[in-house]
């Protein structure tokens, strides 16, 4: 999968927040690297920083609240996009790459008509003229498998379902054939079958157009279905990267391999046996311990782990930020934690 | 445009009568506007001498002799006036009354070439005050005959619209009530377009920017609009209106502009910030900044449409209040001068009141009572028709 030059590299990201408590650190030393056709998955709790990295990139994040770590390094088209002006910034956006979101009932521009939107961004990043534009408009919208295309153009986002809502904002999202596109948690507000009806869209798009996906979730189930890669997030931290299969199959990481452990599966449960969770919760980002993040939560932390934070060490093609990190090949049964 | 007529909303609309009927007085004053802005309709000033206060008429027609001789001392005055030159207005009003130049500055020529009968005018009510009519024996004729003299310089208007026009009597200068009162549409129309249209402009894109780009811009227009708002907008009205006194705007339209869009555009501005500022954290004004947009594009072309709703409510409301305000701006003799303004009449009617006359007072007070009150209530039905969480 992986081709010799990243399209995005990000080095060392880390993400700052003044607030009234103090600066708080959102997203600490994240660093990963994204291929042309390539679906890269970022899974993790909430506020574990996963939109922060992807909204990071875009620079979407409130300017006067946000501070870029110095040795933060976003790499992209032989770009640092954490330090270039903001009109450059504009041209990388929705051109370049391109973002959809997780609310389509609200992503959608309520007053305007969908091809009105459409065209707005084409007539912003294309030199298209206004036939053209409206051709291209539709073009798209059927690529997105909107039926009746021309007639939908004319139509306002309450007038369209969910699915289709997001549709039109994949749509708006490619229309300007962008190399990266970032999905944060495009599927959460969508019923399962339409779920898989996007998800499929967007792995056959991504073949289609050669894209790269950034795709942010915390649903490991959609990431199963479309990601190569995976990329486990913690407070903040990547606590684990590797090719899916590999991840699934074998995760090193406790947290990882905790997360996997409760996905409800189906088929016949032993009686009396409950779904396994992870006991705890997520620390707070103003009060992080010293040693690991996930130290207190850990099945399997000794000593060491509260005192003294590991370092994401490459195991193979695999990266894992633990001092005992579960040898490949272990059984992945689970442990009642609690 | 069809789909719209068609609409749910538009449906409920239509079915309102009190809208429809307030809809159509609404459509008919702007008719009258529209043609006297375009000139289609010449609002000068025509003079008759039918009914009215002053007018001689009233004298011809009243049966009871003590109002008949009341007219006639109006009249009088009147004439005086016109001709000493103490009053221009009253001078101006003495060549339409009679259709003639005044050729001589002397006021004995003058008063003559104005109205010939004035001495007899004069004669009888000194005889009348001094109560000596009923000795003179021939009160009754000399009057009867003056009535015939009179009547023959003067001529009735005719035709359906002189009819229209004296339906409601005419003012101390003889000029038609009726058509003033009409007249006056014009310069409420202008105003309140003007101010509301300024004000809500100018309210929304400031509030907008406040909201949207925080930080100092948002300081600069709270601190703006905060001290505005914290002088008495009524005092704030006069003191802007009055700094052209003596200016050659005096008497236009020009200090009611000012002062007006200088005052309205607080509300809209403070209400649209709050809007925007609940906008700016949507989805789709992110989706819009993740497309590339600039942020004055995302400000003016995404977000502000969204509050259009606001923005009509405001016109409407400004469009009432700049009327209202003019007409106290006028009546303060701030205001405007040199054209009918229901503000400009009522401030004329004052004295007339005071001897009984009301019919000036009365027809400005009315002919805008039924546009304020026409406006609020399609405002409301429109509110009811088209407000979506009013199912």
């Amino acid at each position: 999968m992986s081709q010799d030059q990243p399209i995005l590299s990000v080095e060392h990201l880390t993400t700052s927040f003044r607030t009234d408590r103090g600066i708080v650190t959102a997203v600490d030393d994240v660093s990963f690297e994204l291929f042309r056709g390539e679906t890269l998955g970022i899974v993790g709790e909430s506020g574990c920083g996963k939109t922060v990295t992807s909204k990071s990139i875009m620079r979407l994040l409130p300017d006067h609240l946000t501070i870029y770590g110095p040795t933060s390094r976003i790499g992209f088209d032989g770009m640092n996009l954490a330090t270039v002006p903001e009109p450059t910034m504009r041209e990388v956006r929705g051109a370049r790459i391109a973002m959809i979101f997780q609310e389509p009932m609200t992503s959608l521009n309520p007053v305007f008509r969908i091809g009105w939107q459409l065209d707005e961004a084409l007539k912003y990043h294309t030199d298209l003229d206004r036939a053209q534009r409206r051709e291209r408009s539709i073009e798209m919208l059927r690529l997105v498998e909107i039926p009746n295309a021309e007639k939908r153009i004319d139509e306002y986002p309450h007038q369209l379902s969910g699915g289709m809502r997001q549709r039109v904002m994949i749509a708006m999202a490619l229309c300007c054939e962008p190399d990266i596109l970032i999905a944060d948690e495009p599927t959460t507000a969508l019923d399962v079958t339409i779920q898989a009806q996007i998800l499929h869209l967007m792995a056959d798009l991504k073949n289609r157009l050669n894209t790269a996906i950034m795709l942010i979730t915390h649903d490991l189930g959609v990431v199963a279905q479309v990601c190569d890669r995976l990329l486990v997030m913690y407070a903040g931290r990547v606590i684990e990267e590797g090719e899916i299969r590999d991840v699934f199959h074998h995760p090193r990481h406790p947290y990882t391999k905790a997360l996997l452990d409760s996905i409800p599966k189906s088929g016949r449960r032993e009686r009396g046996a409950r779904l396994a969770t992870i006991p705890g919760i997520v620390p707070s980002l103003f009060e992080l311990p010293n040693g690991c993040r996930f130290e207190e939560r850990c099945s399997l932390s000794e000593g060491r782990c509260a005192d003294e934070e590991p370092n994401l060490e490459l195991h193979g093609d695999r990266r894992v930020r633990c001092h005992f990190p579960i040898e490949s090949g272990e059984p992945t049964a689970a442990k009642e934690a609690n | 445009m069809l789909g719209f007529l068609r609409s749910r909303g538009v449906r409920k609309f239509r079915r309102d009568r009190l809208a429809m009927v307030a809809l159509t007085i609404i459509a008919s004053y702007l008719t009258v506007a529209v043609l006297l802005l375009l000139g289609l309709v010449v609002d000068k000033d025509e003079t008759f001498e039918r009914v009215g206060p002053n007018s001689l008429v009233g004298f011809l027609e009243e049966p009871d002799i003590e109002k008949r001789l009341i007219y006639l001392e109006f009249y009088l005055d009147e004439v005086y006036s016109a001709a000493d030159g103490r009053n221009p207005e009253a001078e101006l009003a003495a060549i339409d009354l009679y259709g003639r130049v005044p050729v001589s500055s002397d006021p004995d020529e003058l008063i003559d070439r104005i109205d010939p009968l004035w001495e007899t005018y004069d004669e009888l009510i000194e005889l009348y005050e001094e109560d000596e009519h009923t000795e003179v024996a021939d009160f009754e004729e000399r009057l009867a005959q003056l009535e015939q003299e009179a009547e023959a310089l003067y001529t009735e208007p005719d035709g359906l619209l002189g009819r229209l026009a004296l339906s409601l009597g005419t003012d101390r200068q003889g000029r038609s009530i009726f058509l003033r009162a009409l007249y006056s549409i014009k310069v409420a129309v202008k105003i309140g377009l003007v101010c509301a249209l300024v004000a809500v402009i100018l309210g929304s894109i400031l509030g907008g920017a406040a909201a949207f780009f925080g930080g100092v811009v948002d300081n600069v227009i709270v601190w703006l609009y905060s001290t505005f708002s914290a002088i008495p907008s009524i005092v704030l009205l006069m003191v802007l209106a009055a700094m052209f006194l003596g200016s050659k705007y005096e008497g236009t339209l020009v200090p009611v502009y000012t002062a007006l869009c200088l005052t309205y555009w607080i509300a809209p501005c403070r209400v649209i910030r709050g809007e925007v500022i609940k906008l700016r954290e949507l989805e789709y004004v992110q989706a819009a900044t993740a497309v590339g947009y600039g942020r004055g594009r995302i400000l003016l072309r995404h977000i502000l449409p969204n509050t259009a709703h606001l923005m009509f409510i405001n016109f409407s409301l400004y469009f009432i209040g700049a009327i209202k305000s003019e007409v106290i701006l006028s009546f303060l003799n701030l205001g405007v001068k040199n054209e009918p303004s229901w503000g400009v009449m009522i401030q004329q009617a004052k004295q007339e009141v005071i001897s009984g006359f009301f019919w000036q007072i009365g027809a400005a007070t009315a002919f805008m009572f039924v546009l304020v009150l026409a406006f609020n209530i399609l405002t409301d039905a429109l509110q009811d028709a088209f407000d979506p969480k009013h199912v």
